[in-house]
């Protein structure tokens, strides 16, 4: 390998991921920019994303051949504005992110928490359940949840939720069970402080940092399980616009050429994932390096 | 030692028996599959028949009894759709399951362990970059996404690989890949982290004073050692993949458990669903068992928990 | 005898080149192999289980023959019957059996098989049909009698089609000996390919029977294979795997019929597709206006739909009742006139639209559902697209527990009777309310012996549902296949209102 190309990659790399002062600018910058996509959708994007024109479906994107300017990015098999379903479908895998790594978060840590924190028979149950849980693969259930609650964007949250929160609850139940000899909360307890107090003011704090790790790490993976549901058929329902909807909508167009179809919010995903990721590894060095087996 | 693997084994029975509890009654409150197992539309004497056919016009005690009784007795029911015995369709599915899981993981590990050992010896360097992203990668992209474009490009574009089914060893590569991809980043970071731990362990420290050369010290000192947590891992990774792959399953027509069992809950085939997910559970419970006794047999510590 | 003459050494020749060109056509040869969109089921292989539905008859036409069944050109053709005679009063139906055809075991078909096979039978509507048939009488071996109770000229529209399985016939010999378990692991029948192998979820193999009766198949080997996603389906044909695939729609339909040496095959199915307005009945809510009713007809442009999704293969309809029916009344399709439905909607006391609230479909027909939901906010009906898991949605629709706009479909056989009874009638599986007038009407066609009369009511009946507009009906579904280029005959279409290849026997793979 050429020696000055493998240092300008590197240069490149580094840059990409961790800028000056060792901070990954890229993953932080994809992070922000989809963010504020998400956030000025209204007012950034050129078209109604939900409502198309029939008759101008699947035109290619503006430079190409048969491309016209109204549609930047080309439009879907409704004739819809790609472009504009792409800014509006930051918003919705943000918030299906987000939202869903928050509630599992919660869940996982509240359980993890108290499991760890009791022990005896409380730690035999929760985590008995969490083993079932585990056993129970998770597409299937999200399925089912699905099929119960039916596909709305709150209900979505909720199923992603439930389905990833067992991590959570074994990483932070491990933690506190160390915590748990230490000398601060032995005091605590032999101070007479109640268990609610202890909890939350000495062993929260300290697990909340591997939550933290978790949650980035898992937003990928919330973000690739929204998008398999869609393949699925029961994910975020259309015509709202997602990256994962999209992209499963869009595979019919691969086989007829319709590349910007799934070219596009894929990407978007992978951007979004591998950002997730690397600021996950950053923050995993930065804040916890003990947390190896994620 | 005997005490504890008692008690483990104790709970890995409640674990499944809550198991096929929660299965038997979840997945008939989310559908009636007589309804699907006629046109709609069609008539309410057609819709009785069938289930008056599959047993479904008794209460759900009744059935749940049924179910437990014939299960005591070996007898794992009959599939709804197919009306034959589930044992069957499942030791049909399982070993092309097995064969996929095995070809995936080996591409897992193909890709995720040598990138994870780049990555802690070249901390930072170029290889550990490449590696890095194109592990990553794997988990940024749906695997329905990656096996169509494999299928367009290896298929239908160069026209070299079959673009579904099974029975050859060309028809088993893209799935491999597809779902082997997905899991390397896994596999790449723990051989990394796993490799730095054991790099500045004492051991390490001592054979290169010995003055061994480093290549010689990352093979077979270092190497070894890390690589237990991955094959760890690796073997509950395995199990996964043999339970979840419906996506892949989906897309290269490939006829394992996963599709079997999302077949089963499309068309609400309660017997194929109950016995899928039990001996799906089963296995995972019986893996993590294992690694749990090993890990209790190493580190005598973990018992006392 | 030393010389032939002329004419007769003409003959001889004619005779030998006949012989020859016979032979050679004789001899099936090749294979074909199908790209199928669902799991095929061992319960298909006998005839006895006929379930209500369509897909069974992919396999029966195959490994089995029935005493009349539809045909190219002839929705009820002999086929195991030459013939048959019904009595002067109606009650006695008798089918002369067609000499010296053979099972596939060798064993002869006769009329005891007839007569097992119609007291075997416990699919679709066999409660229907016992209660009506008195007996079955076998007269000898090439006759048998069925007695009704009491005339009924359904008779054979319940027989004799693909609404129920009754009158494909197994061999009773084999049946008992093997039991009903072993004859679904190794069925034997009538029909033009015998049964090879069959792997659940993967494939089933059938191999040409050559002494089939009508004539000797071409193909000597068929294989379905099981392809479940839409995309591999079309690499799969693509590439030559397959032959024939099943169900290609949308941007992938266009792609086919794009792709030099494929050919694009669409079949109209019996399946019509339509918007139920389930909250009519409420006069709370706004589809309780016949105005908003007509103004949702006529915001969807069903036209453009059709290119879109089934390019323009399906047929546009203004009836949920398949025009092949039985007493159908061909109600005119709403003209698309988003104009037209703005000025119904304002008419109706909703100048600027109105929430329509959710709008539920089987998330297997989101997009039909999305398209609508499209031209709907474009008038200003705004509704939210709700795609139900298929198990869900059908459980729901047949509790009556969806609300708003449903899109309902239905393939089931029938009449034009039947599909009101289920659909509108007060009562009905899917009827969440009804009108009285339509009530009284169906009460009275029910009752009613005479065709003539009965005709006269169901026009009526229908008729009243349009001027009501109680449904938005959208189309029959196009469904598309595909051929490719090794195939000279796919049989799709040959059948009227059949979605499969058939008859198999017709089959033909081009000339190398």
């Amino acid at each position: 390998m050429n020696g000055s190309r493998a240092s300008a990659l590197t240069l490149a790399w580094r840059l990409a991921s961790f800028g000056p002062r060792g901070y990954p600018v890229v993953p932080i910058a994809i992070i922000v920019i989809t963010t504020l996509l998400a956030v000025f959708a209204d007012f950034i994007a050129p078209h109604n994303p939900e409502i198309g024109v029939l008759g101008e479906r699947f035109k290619p994107p503006a430079w190409q051949a048969g491309g016209t300017e109204t549609y930047l990015l080309g439009t879907d098999h409704l004739g819809r504005d790609v472009l504009s379903r792409l800014i509006f479908g930051a918003r919705v895998s943000m918030i299906v992110g987000f939202f869903a790594v928050i509630v599992a978060g919660v869940i996982g840590t509240a359980l993890g928490i108290v499991s760890g924190y009791f022990g005896g028979w409380v730690d035999q149950v929760i985590m008995r359940i969490t083993d079932t849980w585990l056993a129970f693969p998770a597409l299937i259930f999200a399925i089912f949840l699905a099929a119960i609650v039916g596909p709305s964007l709150t209900n979505l949250v909720v199923i992603l939720g439930a389905v990833f929160w067992t991590r959570y609850a074994r990483v932070i139940r491990g933690e506190v069970l160390s915590l748990k000899e230490r000398d601060f909360v032995r005091l605590a307890i032999v101070a007479n402080c109640s268990n609610w107090t202890i909890m939350r003011r000495h062993i929260l704090p300290n697990v909340i940092n591997s939550a933290v790790v978790l949650a980035s790490l898992q937003l990928g993976i919330v973000i690739i399980a929204e998008a398999t549901l869609s393949f699925l058929g029961v994910g975020v329902p259309p015509p709202m616009p997602a990256w994962g909807l999209m992209l499963a909508d869009g595979k019919k167009g691969m086989m007829a050429g319709y590349w910007w179809l799934t070219v596009l919010p894929g990407t978007c995903i992978m951007l979004m994932v591998l950002a997730a990721n690397l600021l996950g590894d950053w923050l995993r060095v930065k804040l916890d390096p003990q947390l190896r087996q994620l | 030692m005997k005490r504890y693997l008692v008690k483990r084994i104790g709970y890995s029975l409640i674990s499944l028996f809550l198991l096929s509890v929660i299965i038997f009654f979840f997945v008939r409150v989310t559908g009636d599959p007589a309804v699907l197992l006629v046109e709609p539309g069609a008539s309410q004497a057609d819709l009785d028949a069938v289930r008056q056919q599959l047993g479904l016009d008794k209460s759900m005690g009744v059935q749940y009894v049924t179910f437990v009784t014939d299960l005591l007795r070996g007898d794992f029911g009959n599939s709804f759709y197919y009306r034959m015995p589930v044992l069957e369709l499942y030791l049909s599915r399982l070993p092309n399951s097995l064969l996929l899981a095995a070809c995936a993981m080996l591409f897992s590990l193909f890709i995720g362990i040598p990138s994870g050992i780049l990555a802690a010896v070249r901390l930072g360097g170029w290889w550990d970059r490449v590696g890095k992203i194109f592990a990553l990668l794997g988990q940024s992209l749906p695997s329905f996404w990656v096996g169509l474009m494999l299928i367009l490009f290896f298929s239908v574009h160069l026209g070299w690989l079959p673009s579904s089914g099974s029975g050859t060893v060309w028809h088993v590569l893209m799935p491999a890949f597809a779902l082997g991809w997905l899991f390397a980043a896994a596999h790449m970071r723990l051989t990394r982290s796993s490799m730095l731990e054991v790099l500045g362990s004492e051991y390490v420290k001592l054979a290169r004073l010995k003055g061994l050369p480093e290549a010689m010290v990352i093979a077979k000192h270092a190497f070894k050692n890390a690589l237990i947590p991955v094959l760890t891992l690796a073997g509950i990774n395995l199990v996964i993949m043999v339970n979840t792959t419906v996506v892949v399953e989906t897309v290269f027509a490939w006829p394992g458990v996963g599709r079997l069992l999302y077949e089963g809950i499309s068309f609400r085939d309660f017997p194929v669903v109950q016995v899928t997910v039990v001996l799906c559970g089963a296995m995972i419970v019986t893996v993590n068992l294992i690694v749990d006794v090993l890990y209790a047999v190493i580190d005598p510590r973990i018992r006392y928990e | 005898m030393r010389r032939i003459n002329g004419p007769l050494a003409l003959f001889l020749g004619v005779a030998l080149v006949i012989l020859v060109a016979t032979n050679v056509q004789a001899a099936p040869e090749g294979q074909l192999v199908w790209g199928v969109h669902f799991s095929l089921a061992p319960t298909w292989f006998d005839p006895a289980e006929t379930p209500a539905m369509i897909t069974p008859f992919l396999t029966l036409y195959a490994l089995h023959d029935a005493l009349a069944k539809p045909m190219p050109g002839n929705p009820m053709a002999p086929g195991l019957a030459e013939s048959w005679t019904v009595s002067r009063d109606g009650l006695v139906y008798e089918f002369v059996i067609r000499k010296n055809v053979m099972f596939h075991n060798g064993a002869v078909v006769t009329a005891e098989d007839v007569k097992f096979s119609f007291e075997r039978y416990r699919g679709t509507s066999a409660g229907l049909l016992k209660n009506r048939v008195a007996a079955v009488e076998v007269v000898d071996a090439q006759r048998v009698r069925f007695r009704l109770k009491e005339p009924w000229p359904d008779f054979l529209t319940f027989y004799a089609t693909p609404a129920t399985g009754a009158a494909w016939i197994v061999p009773k010999k084999y049946v008992e000996k093997v039991g009903d378990e072993g004859f679904k692991k190794a069925p034997v029948g009538a029909g033009p390919y015998k049964f090879v192998s069959f792997t659940p979820g993967v494939e089933l193999v059938v191999e040409a029977f050559e002494q089939y009766w009508r004539k000797t198949p071409a193909v000597k080997r068929l294989v379905f294979k099981v392809i479940p996603d839409e995309s591999t389906r079309l690499a799969a044909l693509k590439r030559g795997e397959v032959d024939i695939v099943y169900s290609i729609r949308g941007a992938l339909a266009e792609e086919l019929r794009r792709t030099p040496g494929l050919t694009l095959k669409p079949t109209v199915v019996q399946g019509t597709f339509w918007l139920s307005l389930v909250d009519q009945w409420d006069p709370k809510s706004p589809w309780h206006d016949r105005r908003v009713r007509l103004a949702a007809n006529h915001a969807i442009d069903r036209k453009a739909i059709n290119q879109a999704e089934t390019l323009g293969f399906s047929k546009l309809t203004g009836s949920i009742i398949p025009s092949s029916f039985e007493f159908y009344w061909p109600a005119p399709v709403p003209a698309y006139d988003p104009g037209k439905a703005r000025k119904l909607l304002a008419e109706a006391g909703h100048p600027q639209g109105f929430d329509a609230g959710e709008f539920f479909c089987d998330n297997s027909y989101a997009n039909l559902g999305e398209a609508v939901v499209n031209y709907f906010k474009a008038v200003g009906i705004k509704a939210q697209l709700r795609p139900l898991e298929r198990a869900a949605f059908f459980a729901q629709h047949r509790e009556k527990k969806l609300r708003n706009v449903v899109q309902a479909s239905s393939a089931a056989f029938g009449s034009a009777s039947t599909r009101i009874e289920s659909f509108v009638a007060g009562g009905g599986a899917f009827a969440y309310g009804s009108y009285p007038d339509i009530d009284g009407l169906f009460q009275e066609q029910a009752k009613e012996t005479d065709r003539k009369k009965r005709e006269a009511y169901l026009v009526k009946l229908q008729q009243l549902i349009h001027e009501k507009a109680m449904f938005a009906p959208i189309w029959e579904l196009g469904f598309i296949n595909g051929a490719g280029p090794r195939v000279q005959e796919s049989g799709l279409g040959l059948i009227a209102g059949h979605a499969y290849s058939a008859p198999y026997e017709d089959l033909a793979l081009k000339a190398r």
